[in-house]
């Protein structure tokens, strides 16, 4: 169907421009239209990336100061493990579009409501995976340290942490993958990211979009999940063994 | 129809929770027994056979990884929206626990055991039936119960794809108010959690006895696991 | 994990008072989580504002400004296209006459983005004068004319502290869409046809299961009751129906996939989908917000005639363009932009 030329109406009307049409992969719904794709990737696509990437790495950030701050806290008081542990399992456990859903009520259809579900998501891997990787440290270790002068401040930041820096890593890995795929869920109380293309491609059935959206969050969740791999193989080489599941 | 908070409307509804519920489970129940037939059997001849395992690491690592919305809408696009292409997407999700668990349950079962089967002339499918499988159990249904409780969250987001289900009920404020949105909610993590209780219980039934843990602290950390495995990637 | 019993690090002497400041930091990590909870309970109506800016427009957002603030619009959108185009269309003009605009499109369906304009949340969006009257006033006097639509709209909204600007020329409303063959086969040509039809299956987006303007007029108004009921993401209505999964769908008249012929769209004499022109609803104290705002937006509304919609709603739903673009080529073409 071919684009009208200018169209101007009766007096009073108004000019109706040519929009320029589609292609007929594009007009027909074709399976994947790369022209389409390439034509609107930096004004379509890489603000989403960008926004995907940003949602991901505030998220897994905040996450990692709280639950961090936390797993130190309980790994010295051991008390407060269980609360923790559950609270952040409960979080956990809703599934993300109804928890996301629920906070709306609260705070409203935007972005930092989206970043208080994802935060609440990454809270028990991280926590969980730190403070296993504190208890494992080999309490020949820490005796050494101890034998050595070291107050318990030093043991921890130069001998327990540096030990525990795999585990650590790999609950980053796991929390920081976890957050992609829920932020794309995110989108649909406004976070916006690759989610929202996957919406708007809901919105206008088309299959362009759906595949490209997809594809595009896929490969940024294998792509930065074997980035956390190799930089925690470099950080610490030692540490080859695995020792949480990952 | 709206009521003031959740419980209300929930009983004032049960025949909704209660079709879409049973919508809902039945869209996870067969995309698990999909995906259990493919990949169980695959990853229980693969780790009989301890080759494979850089493949089983891979789809571990990738399936894991694999945003579950991102997986729906590629489906969607290529195959369309409905019952059937929202399973596909499911399926897609819930094999490579299973495969990557059933592997490595196979494969790590004690050696000495098996050499023993062999020294008594048993074939090796008789090894695999009587000796491997049985020890490789535990770890297996453990994969079983994982993908179960990820399809059953998961499928929330089957009411974007046409595929039906409790997620119809979250989306649609506009009809069932905030009440319905909430009692939509709470009923899919007590569906998800429901699930994971019965499987947890199944898996207590076939672990042998000897492997099974108590102590409080095992159970925190079993809790904390379980709902680990729970939520899972979404 | 657990360390090996014995060397437990509690052996270990702490120093003075170090479990004791532990111990408060804890208390203390709990309590501050326990009071941004609290907290964010008390501000469920302030409008927590970072830019989101959607695919739907390319044209400029502000950045983090709240809705208080002078010189600043909070606009939002409904969740499909002509609303993208609509949004876009205010915000580009808006924004050529210096105003600065903070654009939240695709919030939701009529009554999630009434709510979020009652709170505050946003100061204004592009809505449906049946819709106001029939969904967000639940007024269901039935009325025969657009004008009279627009009157019983702006009333209600002047009692509950809204402005409206002046309708545009173009209507769409909700129909009930059928595939070329069933209207055949059952004879179908008003949506009262459709209670010939021993059973069909209708398809359409969640919030029109329960509306008067939906299928609960349709069952009141035109004695239809004989189906099912399919929830459909907006969007996904006429992959739907081309595939055989629905029997009906809802569609909007001016839906540029009409044009092509495959369909049939069923009258509706008695008007149970009400007239539907686009007028934006403003809170009443942001209609200052900017110098000259009611104003353009009538100039951009008194373009929008039929035609113009949906050549604009073909070239977004069909060829895919940028609703941004598209709004900017069509206000530049009209020297408002």
């Amino acid at each position: 169907m071919s684009a009208p030329a200018e169209l101007v109406l009766a007096a009073g009307g108004p000019v109706i421009p040519n929009f320029g049409g589609g292609s007929s992969c594009v007009v027909q719904n074709h399976q994947f239209c790369l022209s389409w794709f390439e034509h609107n990737w930096s004004s379509v696509f890489e603000p989403r990336l960008v926004e995907h990437l940003e949602l991901t790495a505030i998220a897994v950030g905040v996450g990692m100061a709280i639950a961090f701050t936390a797993a130190i806290i309980a790994y010295k008081q051991n008390w407060f493990e269980t609360p923790f542990s559950l609270l952040s399992a409960f979080l956990y456990t809703i599934p993300s579009l109804a928890l996301f859903e629920l906070l709306v009520q609260v705070t409203g259809i935007n972005r930092f409501t989206a970043e208080i579900g994802l935060v609440s998501y990454t809270l028990l891997i991280l926590f969980r995976n730190t403070l296993t990787g504190l208890r494992g440290v080999p309490p020949a270790s820490i005796e050494a340290a101890h034998a050595m002068g070291l107050t318990p401040r030093q043991t921890l930041l130069r001998v327990e942490l540096p030990l525990a820096f795999p585990a650590i890593m790999a609950g980053i890995r796991i929390a920081t993958v976890t957050t992609i795929s829920l932020a794309t869920v995110a989108a649909y109380i406004g976070a916006g990211g690759l989610g929202e293309l996957i919406f708007d491609a809901i919105q206008s059935g088309f299959k362009t979009e759906f595949v490209a959206a997809g594809v595009l969050a896929i490969v940024l969740a294998i792509a930065l999940d074997i980035v956390l791999v190799l930089l925690q193989r470099a950080i610490t080489p030692w540490s080859r063994r695995r020792l949480a599941p990952t | 129809m709206r009521s003031s908070d959740p419980v209300s409307f929930f009983l004032n509804n049960l025949s909704l929770f209660g079709d879409k519920t049973a919508a809902h489970v039945e869209l996870s129940l067969a995309s698990i027994g999909v995906a259990f037939a493919i990949c169980v059997p695959l990853g229980v001849w693969l780790g009989h056979l301890h080759r494979g395992s850089f493949l089983a690491i891979s789809v571990s690592n990738i399936g894991r990884a694999l945003p579950s919305l991102a997986v729906i809408s590629i489906g969607i696009g290529i195959l369309g929206i409905g019952f059937r292409n929202t399973m596909v997407a499911l399926i897609i999700l819930a094999g490579p626990v299973m495969l990557t668990n059933a592997y490595v349950a196979v494969d790590g079962v004690d050696q000495d055991a098996v050499q023993a089967a062999r020294a008594m002339g048993m074939t090796p499918l008789s090894v695999l039936l009587r000796v491997e499988l049985p020890l490789a159990l535990p770890l297996i249904f453990a994969g079983i119960r994982t993908a179960t409780v990820y399809v059953i969250a998961t499928a929330t987001l089957a009411t974007f794809a046409g595929g039906g289900g409790l997620g119809d009920i979250i989306v649609n404020e506009p009809t069932y108010g905030t009440a319905g949105v909430v009692a939509g909610s709470l009923a899919i993590a007590v569906l998800a959690f429901a699930f994971d209780g019965l499987l947890a219980l199944v898996q207590l039934g076939v672990t042998p006895a000897p492997l099974r843990r108590q102590g409080r602290r095992q159970r925190v950390d079993a809790i904390v696991e379980a709902s680990w495995e729970t939520g899972g990637r979404r | 994990m657990r360390a090996v019993p014995g060397s437990d690090i509690k052996d270990i002497p702490p120093r003075a008072g170090r479990r004791h400041r532990l111990r408060a930091l804890a208390v203390l990590l709990l309590a501050v989580l326990a009071a941004a909870l609290v907290a964010a309970c008390g501000s469920s109506s302030n409008s927590s504002s970072t830019t989101s800016s959607g695919t739907a427009s390319t044209g400029s957002t502000s950045t983090s400004a709240s809705s208080g603030s002078s010189g600043t619009l909070t606009l939002g959108t409904k969740n499909f296209t002509e609303e993208f185009i609509v949004g876009a269309l205010y915000q580009q003009a808006l924004t050529a006459k210096g105003c600065k605009i903070n654009y939240k499109p695709n919030i939701g369906a009529t009554e999630v983005i009434d709510k979020a304009l009652t709170s505050g949340q946003i100061d204004a969006y592009p809505e449906y004068t049946g819709e106001s009257v029939a969904t967000v006033a639940g007024i269901n006097t039935p009325v025969s004319s657009p004008q009279q639509e627009y009157n019983l709209a702006k009333a209600f909204y002047a009692k509950r502290g809204q402005v409206m600007s002046q309708m545009t020329p173009f209507f769409d409303t909700d129909a009930i869409a059928v595939r070329k063959a069933f209207a055949q086969k059952y004879g179908l040509v008003s949506t009262g046809d459709l209670k010939k039809v021993p059973h069909f299956t209708l398809g359409a987006r969640p919030e029109f299961l329960n509306r008067e303007e939906g299928a609960l007029g349709m069952k009141k108004v035109y004695g239809v009751s004989n189906f099912t009921f399919k929830s459909l993401a907006l969007g996904l209505q006429y992959q739907a129906l081309d595939s055989g999964a629905v029997d009906a769908i809802d569609v909007f008249t001016t839906d540029p996939q009409l044009a092509s012929g495959k369909y049939v769209v069923l009258k509706d004499p008695k008007n149970i989908f009400g007239f539907q022109n686009i007028a934006l609803v403003v809170n009443k104290n942001k209609v200052n917000a900017c110098p000259g705002l009611m104003s353009t937006v009538d100039a951009v509304n008194r373009l929008l005639t039929t035609p113009a919609i949906i050549a604009m709603n073909k070239a977004v739903a069909i060829d895919h363009q940028q609703p941004g673009a598209v709004a900017a080529a069509f206000l530049k073409a009209n020297h408002l932009g």
